[in-house]
C-alpha cells in the first residue's frame, strides 16, 4: 500500500521537491544579500541610533530582489497550505470515487481502513514536512528582517513564521479529503476546499487567535505630538480623538483614548481650540492638557510561541477529529 | 457438496423509496460459473456490490464463501471482483497495475499475471488510459484472477466490448476457469453472452429473482406450448405459465414444469435458454395478472 500510495504520489513529490529546490536558491541568494546589508547599516553596533540603522536596513532589503523575495515567501506559506490542501487532499478520495477505481481498490486483499490510513498518513508526513522545512527556511531567512521591523507577532507575518502553517497545511489537506469524500467529485471538492479553508483561516486571523492566549494591557499617557486624528460632532459636542500605538513588537488588538478615571474619553470639545475655525496644532496642544491616556491591549512579541504552539494544536486537533470521521465515514458510508 | 458460495436469505437493498432489490434468497452451490441476468436496472450491480462489500444491504443477510463480505483482509483475499466498465487507474501502467496488486494481494501469482499480460499481446508499459475498452477489460480480469480468488466476481465484464474483445475476455476467463477451480458470478442484460459459459443461471427482473437453477435443470423444466386456445385454457396442475401471447385461436405459452408435457391437442418444444429468459424479463410487462398470482 505505502508503494502504491507513493506511486500514485510520485510526480506530485517530484513537483514539490522542485520547487522547494527553486525557491532555496533564491533564499539562499538573497540571504546572502540580507546578511551583507545587516552588517553594512551595522545594526548590532548601532549604539545611539538604532532608528536611523533600522531603517536604513529595512529600505535596503525591502527594495530590489530582497524585497521581491520577502513578499513572496510571505505569500508562498499562505499559498502552500491551500494548495496541499486543494491538489493533494481534495482528489484522493473524489478521484477515485468519480473514476470507479475504488471498487477496484477496495477489492484488493487489504481492507479500506488500512487502505485509506496508509494513504493519509504518507500524503500527510509528506504534506507536514514539505511546509515544516518551507516556513523553517523562510523563518530562518527571514529573522533578520522580522527583529529589525518588530512585526513578527503581527498577523500577516506571523502566520507565515514558525510552525502554525504545518498545522494549516495538516487542516487543509485533510479538509480536502473530506470534502472531495462527501462531494464525490474532484473539481467541486477542489473549490469546496478552497472556500472553507480560506473563511477558516480568515476567521482564525480575525476573531479566534488573539483570545487564544491572554492579551497584555498597558495605560500610558497620551502621547499628543502628534495625533492620528480628532473627529468632532458639533451637534453633541462628542470628540474622539486617534492616536497611534507607538508599541514596537506588538500585535495591538485594541486602541482607546481615556480620561483620567478610566472611562473613554467622548469629549466635550472646546469649540475655541478644536472645529472648523481652529488648526489643528491647537487642538492638539489643548488635548494634550487633558491629561487623557492611552489604553492598549495587545500581543507582545513574547506572546508569539505560546499563540503559535495553541494555534497549531487546535489546527492539528481538527485534521485529528476529521481524519477520524474520514475514516468512519469511509468504512460505512462509502459505496 | 460443500457450503454454498454465496448464501442469500432476504436480502433487501432500498435507497431512500426506491428499491434496487428485495427479498433476495439464495443458495449457490460452489465450482458453478454462475449467470446473473436481467435488464438494466434490475438489481444485478446492487447484489454483486453487495456480494464484495461496496454496499451494505439495508436488510437480510448474505454469506459469501460462509464470511461477510468484505469483513476483512482474509475475505478480501478469497473473493476477486471486476467491477462494471473495469475501472483502473488511468495514469498508472499496465505493470504499475500488477506491482499493485502484488503488493495489495498476498496469494498473488505473478506468473499468471505475466503469461495472460504476455499472452494477450499487452505493452506492461502502457497507459491504462490508452488500452482500449477489451484491453482493459483484460487488465481487470488479470487482477482479479492473479489473487488467486475462490470465488470471481464480474460485473457486467462484457458489455462495453465488440464482439471479438467478447469472445476473447470470456475465452481468457474459461481458461482461467479450467486451470484454477474457482466459483464465478457474472452479469449480463443479455443471456447470449453468458449461454456458452455458464452452468446456472439466476434471473433478476425488477428487484426481484425470478428463478434460478442449474442451466440443465432450467431447460428441461421449460417449455413452449402452442395450440387452440381454449385447449391451453385447462393445463394440468404443476404447469405455471410464465409467459402467454394469444391470438383470435391460437395462444403460445411458456411454461415451466416439473414433469414433461404430454398433450396431444397441443404442440410441444423446448426452449433455447434466451427464449426462456426472455420469456422471464417480460413475464410482468406482458400480463401483469400472472405475475399477481405467483407473487407470495
Amino acid at each position: 500500500m505505502i508503494w502504491f500510495t507513493w506511486r500514485q504520489f510520485r510526480t506530485q513529490t517530484w513537483i514539490t521537491v522542485g520547487a522547494l529546490a527553486g525557491l532555496s536558491v533564491a533564499l539562499i541568494i538573497t540571504g546572502l544579500t540580507i546578511a551583507d546589508a545587516y552588517d553594512a547599516a551595522n545594526i548590532a553596533g548601532c549604539g545611539s541610533d538604532c532608528a536611523a540603522a533600522i531603517t536604513n536596513f529595512l529600505t535596503q532589503v525591502k527594495t530590489g530582489i530582497s524585497g521581491t523575495v520577502y513578499e513572496l515567501a510571505n505569500a508562498i506559506m499562505y499559498v502552500v497550505p491551500a494548495v496541499i490542501g486543494i491538489f493533494w487532499g481534495a482528489p484522493l478520495l473524489a478521484r477515485e470515487l468519480e473514476t470507479g477505481t475504488h471498487r477496484l481498490a477496495w477489492n484488493q486483499s487489504v481492507t479500506r481502513t488500512r487502505w485509506l490510513g496508509t494513504k493519509l498518513a504518507v500524503i500527510a508526513a509528506v504534506s507536514a514536512a514539505t511546509v515544516g522545512l518551507l516556513s523553517w527556511a523562510v523563518t530562518t531567512w527571514a529573522h533578520r528582517i522580522d527583529a529589525a521591523a518588530g512585526d513578527r507577532i503581527t498577523p500577516l507575518v506571523y502566520g507565515a513564521r514558525g510552525i502554525v502553517p504545518i498545522g494549516y497545511a495538516l487542516f487543509a489537506f485533510i479538509l480536502g479529503v473530506t470534502a472531495g469524500m462527501l462531494i464525490r467529485r474532484t473539481v467541486p471538492a477542489m473549490a469546496t476546499t478552497l472556500a472553507i479553508y480560506s473563511v477558516a483561516v480568515f476567521s482564525m486571523q480575525e476573531w479566534v487567535r488573539q483570545q487564544l492566549v491572554a492579551a497584555s494591557n498597558i495605560i500610558n499617557p497620551l502621547d499628543t505630538s502628534p495625533l492620528d486624528g480628532v473627529s468632532i460632532n458639533p451637534d453633541t459636542g462628542e470628540m474622539t480623538v486617534f492616536a497611534s500605538a507607538n508599541l514596537p513588537d506588538a500585535w495591538v488588538l485594541t486602541n482607546q483614548t481615556i480620561t483620567d478615571t478610566g472611562q473613554a474619553f467622548t469629549g466635550p470639545f472646546d469649540p475655541q481650540y478644536c472645529g472648523p475655525d481652529a488648526g489643528f496644532t491647537v487642538c492638539e496642544e489643548w488635548i494634550a492638557t487633558l491629561g487623557l491616556r492611552q489604553d492598549l491591549t495587545y500581543h507582545p512579541a513574547s506572546n508569539f510561541w505560546p499563540l503559535q504552539w495553541t494555534e497549531a494544536g487546535i489546527l492539528t486537533a481538527t485534521a485529528v477529529l476529521l481524519t477520524g470521521f474520514c475514516f468512519w465515514w469511509t468504512r460505512r458510508r462509502l459505496t | 457438496m460443500s457450503h454454498p458460495v454465496l448464501q442469500a436469505n432476504r436480502l433487501s437493498k432500498r435507497y431512500g423509496r426506491r428499491v434496487a432489490l428485495s427479498d433476495c434468497t439464495l443458495a449457490i452451490p460452489p465450482g458453478r460459473v454462475v449467470g446473473l441476468v436481467g435488464p438494466n436496472g434490475a438489481g444485478k450491480t446492487t447484489l454483486l456490490h453487495i456480494a464484495v462489500g461496496l454496499l451494505p444491504p439495508t436488510s437480510g443477510s448474505i454469506e459469501v464463501l460462509g464470511g461477510h463480505p468484505a469483513s476483512g483482509a482474509a475475505q478480501l483475499a478469497r473473493v476477486g471482483f471486476v467491477a462494471q466498465d473495469a475501472p483502473t487507474y488511468a495514469g498508472l501502467s499496465v505493470a504499475d497495475h500488477l506491482r499493485f496488486g502484488a503488493h495489495t494481494n498476498p496469494g498473488w501469482d505473478q506468473q499468471l499475471a505475466d503469461d495472460r499480460i504476455s499472452g494477450l499481446g499487452l505493452d506492461p508499459s502502457q497507459k491504462a488510459g490508452r488500452l482500449s475498452g477489451g484491453q482493459r477489460a483484460q487488465l481487470a480480469l488479470t487482477l482479479a484472477i492473479a489473487k488467486r480468488p475462490e470465488l470471481l466476481i464480474l460485473d457486467e465484464p462484457v458489455a462495453s466490448l465488440d464482439p471479438l474483445a467478447r469472445r476473447e475476455f470470456l475465452q481468457g476467463l474459461m481458461a482461467f476457469i479450467a486451470d484454477h477451480d474457482a466459483s464465478v458470478i457474472l452479469s449480463s442484460h443479455l443471456v447470449s453472452d453468458l449461454e456458452r459459459v455458464c452452468d446456472y443461471l439466476i434471473v433478476l427482473v425488477a428487484s426481484r429473482v425470478r428463478v434460478a437453477g442449474e442451466v440443465d435443470d432450467l431447460l428441461a423444466s421449460h417449455y413452449r406450448l402452442t395450440g387452440a386456445r381454449r385447449d391451453l385454457a385447462d393445463l394440468p396442475t404443476g404447469v405455471e405459465v410464465i409467459e402467454g401471447s394469444h391470438t383470435d385461436r391460437q395462444s403460445t405459452l411458456i411454461v415451466r414444469s416439473a414433469t414433461p408435457v404430454d398433450r396431444l391437442s397441443f404442440t410441444v418444444e423446448q426452449l433455447s435458454l434466451e427464449d426462456m429468459v426472455l420469456a422471464y424479463m417480460s413475464r410482468t410487462a406482458t400480463d401483469p395478472r400472472l405475475a399477481l398470482e405467483t407473487t407470495p
